[in-house]
């Protein structure tokens, strides 16, 4: 772990050296996941806080992707599972899996990813709009930020801990 | 401009305060006219209210006041006879004055009412019937207004205004300068009438006038805290002449150093009502409650929710304790923090509850009034009796209950009571009675609404709801009689012939039972053709902390708000009767549906094969279900939190709580799962269908054996021996990692050996551990031991192992007790 740790840190300070190079530049701070094959990100000030798997008391008469609410220091808070969310085969928990507990306003959610990746800053003009095929009001895709060896796709907190049922 | 705004939020304050009793008071005053008391406390309203809005400038208001006051005045003075054309009058303008204050508190502002048509109305009776100069003790009344005003003007002094102070002396100057007035035009019949030495007004210079005033004053103040006490011996000529002049008789004297005794006494016991008619304000004493914003109760209700739920969490921990470190000195101690804090938590609950709790008169206040304008309406004469106004609940119920009982009253005035001659000819007497009572019933409130009308009659009941396919003829012949009283509350059912403007249209107990149900509460009807009816709503005394009943099905646990739990009943499985395709059983002498929870919150139900079921009754307003649960886990206070607005409006649940071991149980919406039970089909008695297909094995590998042990020799003994049968084995080597492999699901697994000593979870916790699932209450569990003691035999059986094994054993053996526990090849 420490050693991942050591990695971030040292990938963030070279962004950071980057970010004195290119000053003119706005950078988006996004925390990367696992969610079955793809790495998705969201911005990390929309995050609440990221814990490893609780237990979680099902909720009935809802969408399966939704597996039921959990107690978080107090606050009963619904989970949603992202790989139900978009539409891949359920997969067991691990020691990798976690929940992410994001927020919008007053609206909080956990969902359950398949692993962290990294902290990443990325400039905005490397990020680019989500692909036409999908259309704009339906999709949780905010936008798709390239990098050199990969592409990670943003996805919008509000539209995720939107209720579409 | 805030200092004005605070100023205005007071008055409004007071003056709903004070409109709040008097409707009462008025109603109140039709049965009694002549009540001086009673009078004066209307006309104070009336005046207080015109004094406050002259000086915040809402002139409609004062205007419309001050010709109310001037009535009421006369009234006061025995001018006015107050009869029931009076009285429609007075009521006008009284409503006309509560929409412009509820005006001025909304907008800031009194236009936009038309007041003329009322001012006109009112001075036409005061007009028409004013009789004046005909009352012996005039002048004496007329200065107990000046004191009543006087007394009044001290509220104002609270505000501690130099206006406010300039504004008392303008209003006692003007009073004064009407009652010298008055004084002046009466004299001479006063001084024929009464024996008293009466000092000329008019020849006196403005300073004596108000020194004799002041000194009346005084006598005054003394007399009416003595009449407001009740003390019937003191009538006015007595005072009026006792401590002023000498040539009195001597008995007169006599008869008023009682009343000036008893003065001190009375007014002390008036101050234990303060806002009674602010006369205490003035005085030494200081107030002794506080006003308190809302939010600020409910916030601390919101913390001491948090607290119960750390309490419960307390408990729990403390138990565990107790189990793992049995008779450990430390134990002592901590048991006795956890008590002290459990009551403290509990009785600091009951205290925060009781600042919320509002005494149920608030609601009652306003039916006198509307069975006074009810029974003119509709030409009966109706009585109502209250009792119990003081017994309290919370205030979210208070507000609650308002328009239930407005309808269920207005119901029992129109469809309950008989017109005066039925009821003559009935043999009853022409007035109806309706009696409205609150008392507490353990946990609940009770409030009962009895008439004595014609009652209901069952078989019409009936009748109807087929008229207008609210029910099938089948099913009123299926109804009990109790039943058929709750199609009242049906929406669309009316009995009244046609529709009234008070009531038929429907609607209204239809809301009765939706608000009481969203209470949690219940109602009962009983009725007898003839005598009358008597409606019951039960209805829990708080809704933020409740007791609930916990009930398991599989491994799910859900709670039921005890307030709804009628009884709970254990029965076997053949009294489950079918009936188109509905479960039901028979409970004493009534028929009961049933609907399992599992059907309701769609749990996936593995196998259950128990003969014996647990029963819920539930009983809401006037409907009853039974709900069969698979455990009952026991009685536990909850703190009500909501799912959020992303799962808000989940049909059947309510909410949910955090429990004592951090897990969240979901909160069953008693109401809704009523509704939901109507769709549900029956599939009581067919888990063991599906049992049976799980059961199903085609092959020897089909069937699944664990086997938990520490030492990886043993594990490799039990594989060779059991190798020969050709089943799956699955090995952990702990009781943690065994039942995370149980958990997992990915083996069904019809048998499991197990261990005793082994690290992190012997043996004996871990069948313990598993035998808390319900889908693993007939695995078999054997435990392979070289323990061959018989306490260790017994806390195995204790903990659920069906076999017990003893190390070393042959192969042979092993292979047996496995073969018989799987029922090996039974199924191929």
């Amino acid at each position: 772990m420490s050693e991942k740790l050591q990695q971030i840190i040292s990938k963030q300070n070279k962004a950071l050296v980057g970010g004195d190079n290119q000053k003119v530049d706005e950078v988006v701070q996004l925390v990367g996941f696992i969610v079955g094959e793809e790495e998705f990100s969201i911005p990390i000030l929309s995050i609440q806080e990221i814990i490893k798997p609780i237990e979680w008391t099902r909720v009935p008469q809802i969408p399966k992707y939704i597996l039921g609410v959990f107690n978080l220091r107090g606050s009963v808070i619904p989970l949603i599972d992202l790989r139900a969310r978009f539409g891949l085969p359920l997969q067991k928990h691990t020691d990798e899996t976690r929940f992410i507990v994001m927020k919008n306003g007053d609206d909080v959610a956990g969902f359950v990813i398949d692993r962290l990746t990294e902290a990443i800053r990325m400039p905005k003009r490397d990020i680019g709009p989500a692909p036409d095929t999908i259309s704009e009001a339906e999709t949780m895709i905010d936008g798709v930020g390239k990098q050199s060896d990969r592409i990670i796709t943003i996805l919008k907190v509000h539209k995720l801990l939107e209720r579409n049922f | 401009m805030d200092e004005f705004e605070e100023i205005l939020q007071d008055f409004l304050i007071e003056a709903f305060e004070l409109i709040e009793q008097l409707d009462q008071d008025l109603v109140e005053l039709e049965t009694r006219p002549d009540d001086l008391d009673l009078l004066n406390r209307i006309f104070r309203v009336a005046h207080t209210i015109k004094g406050a809005s002259s000086f915040l400038n809402f002139d409609v208001l004062t205007h419309l006041t001050h010709h109310m006051e001037n009535l009421l005045n006369m009234a006061r003075h025995g001018d006015l006879i107050i009869d029931a054309n009076v009285m429609d009058v007075i009521l006008e303008s009284i409503d006309l004055m509560k929409a412009l204050l509820v005006k001025i508190r909304d907008s800031r502002e009194d236009s936009g009412l038309d007041v003329s048509g009322c001012v006109a109305r009112l001075d036409a009776v005061a007009n028409g019937e004013s009789a004046p100069a005909e009352a012996a003790p005039e002048v004496v009344v007329q200065e107990s207004i000046v004191v009543a005003s006087v007394e009044e003007e001290i509220d104002y002094s609270n505000m501690s205004d130099a206006e406010v102070e300039a504004e008392i002396e303008r209003l006692v100057a003007q009073k004064n300068a009407e009652a010298i007035a008055k004084h002046s035009t009466q004299a001479p019949a006063q001084i024929s009438a009464s024996d008293d030495e009466e000092p000329d007004y008019s020849n006196m210079s403005d300073a004596e006038v108000e020194a004799e005033i002041e000194r009346l004053l005084a006598q005054k103040n003394a007399e009416a805290v003595a009449k407001r006490a009740g003390s019937p011996a003191v009538e006015i000529p007595v005072v009026q002449s006792a401590p002023v002049v000498v040539p009195t008789p001597a008995p007169q004297p006599k008869q008023a150093a009682p009343v000036a005794k008893e003065a001190p006494v009375a007014s002390a016991v008036r101050r234990s009502e303060p806002k009674d008619e602010g006369e205490s304000k003035g005085g030494a004493t200081v107030e002794q409650t506080i006003r308190v914003d809302v939010k600020r109760l409910d916030h601390l209700m919101n913390l001491i929710g948090e607290l119960v739920l750390g309490k419960n969490r307390l408990i729990k921990i403390n138990d565990d304790v107790e189990e793992r470190y049995e008779g450990e000195a430390f134990l002592e101690e901590l048991n006795q923090v956890v008590s002290i804090v459990s009551l403290v938590t509990t009785d600091l609950q009951i205290a925060v509850m009781k600042t919320r709790m509002l005494p149920i008169g608030k609601v009652f206040n306003k039916f006198p009034r509307m069975i006074r304008d009810l029974s003119r309406e509709l030409n009966k004469k109706i009585e109502l009796e209250i009792s119990g106004e003081e017994t309290e609940l919370d205030k979210s119920i208070v507000e609650e209950i308002g328009d239930p009982l407005v309808h269920i009253i207005r119901n029992s005035c129109d469809h309950g009571i008989e017109v005066g001659d039925v009821r003559v000819a009935s043999g009853k007497d022409e007035g109806g009675t309706i009696q409205l009572k609150a008392y507490h019933e353990g946990n609940h409130i009770v409030i009962q609404i009895i008439d004595d009308g014609k009652g209901l009659d069952a078989d019409m009941l009936k009748q109807k709801s087929i008229e207008k396919g609210i029910i099938t003829e089948k099913e009123a012949d299926a109804m009990s009689e109790k039943e058929a009283f709750g199609l009242i509350f049906r929406p669309g059912f009316s009995t009244a012939a046609q529709v009234t403007s008070v009531s038929g249209r429907g609607v209204g107990m239809d809301v009765v039972k939706t608000n009481i149900e969203k209470l949690n509460g219940m109602i009962d009807i009983d009725s007898e053709v003839g005598k009358g009816t008597s409606m019951k709503l039960k209805i829990p005394l708080t809704l933020a902390i409740i007791q609930a009943l916990l009930v398991g099905v599989q491994e799910e646990y859900y709670a039921i708000p005890l307030a709804s739990v009628l009884e709970t009943v254990r029965i076997n499985k053949e009294d489950i009767y079918t009936v188109e395709s509905r479960s039901v059983m028979r409970l004493r002498n009534e028929v009961l549906s049933l609907v399992h929870i599992g059907d309701i919150f769609e749990v996936e139900r593995v196998f259950d094969n128990s003969e014996h079921a647990y029963v819920v009754v539930l009983g809401l307003a006037e409907s009853k279900i039974g709900l069969i649960v698979d455990t009952l886990i026991g009685q536990e206070e909850i703190v009500i939190k909501s799912l959020g607005e992303y799962l808000k409006g989940i049909e059947g649940i309510a909410g949910a709580t955090i429990r004592g071991d951090g897990g969240v149980t979901l909160i069953v919406d008693v109401a809704a799962l009523m509704q939901m039970a109507k769709s549900v089909k029956s599939t009581v008695g067919n888990e063991s269908n599906d049992a049976k297909k799980i059961g199903v094995k085609n092959s020897a590998s089909d069937y699944c054996v664990m086997v938990v042990d520490d030492s990886k020799t043993d594990r490799t003994i039990m594989r060779k021996s059991l190798e020969p049968l050709g089943i799956t084995l699955v090995e952990a080597v702990d009781g943690v990692e065994a039942l995370n492999v149980l958990k997992q699901g990915d083996h069904f697994f019809d048998a499991m050996l197990i261990d005793i000593e082994m690290p992190r979870m012997d043996g004996y916790t871990l069948a313990s551990e598993i035998k808390k699932y319900n889908k693993y209450k007939n695995l078999p569990l054997i435990a392979v031991t070289s323990r061959a003691g018989k306490a260790d035999r017994m806390r195995g059986v204790e903990s659920g192992m069906v076999e017990y094994i003893t190390k070393p054993y042959s192969p042979e053996y092993l292979m047996n007790v496995v073969k018989r526990n799987i029922k090996f090849n039974e199924g191929l």
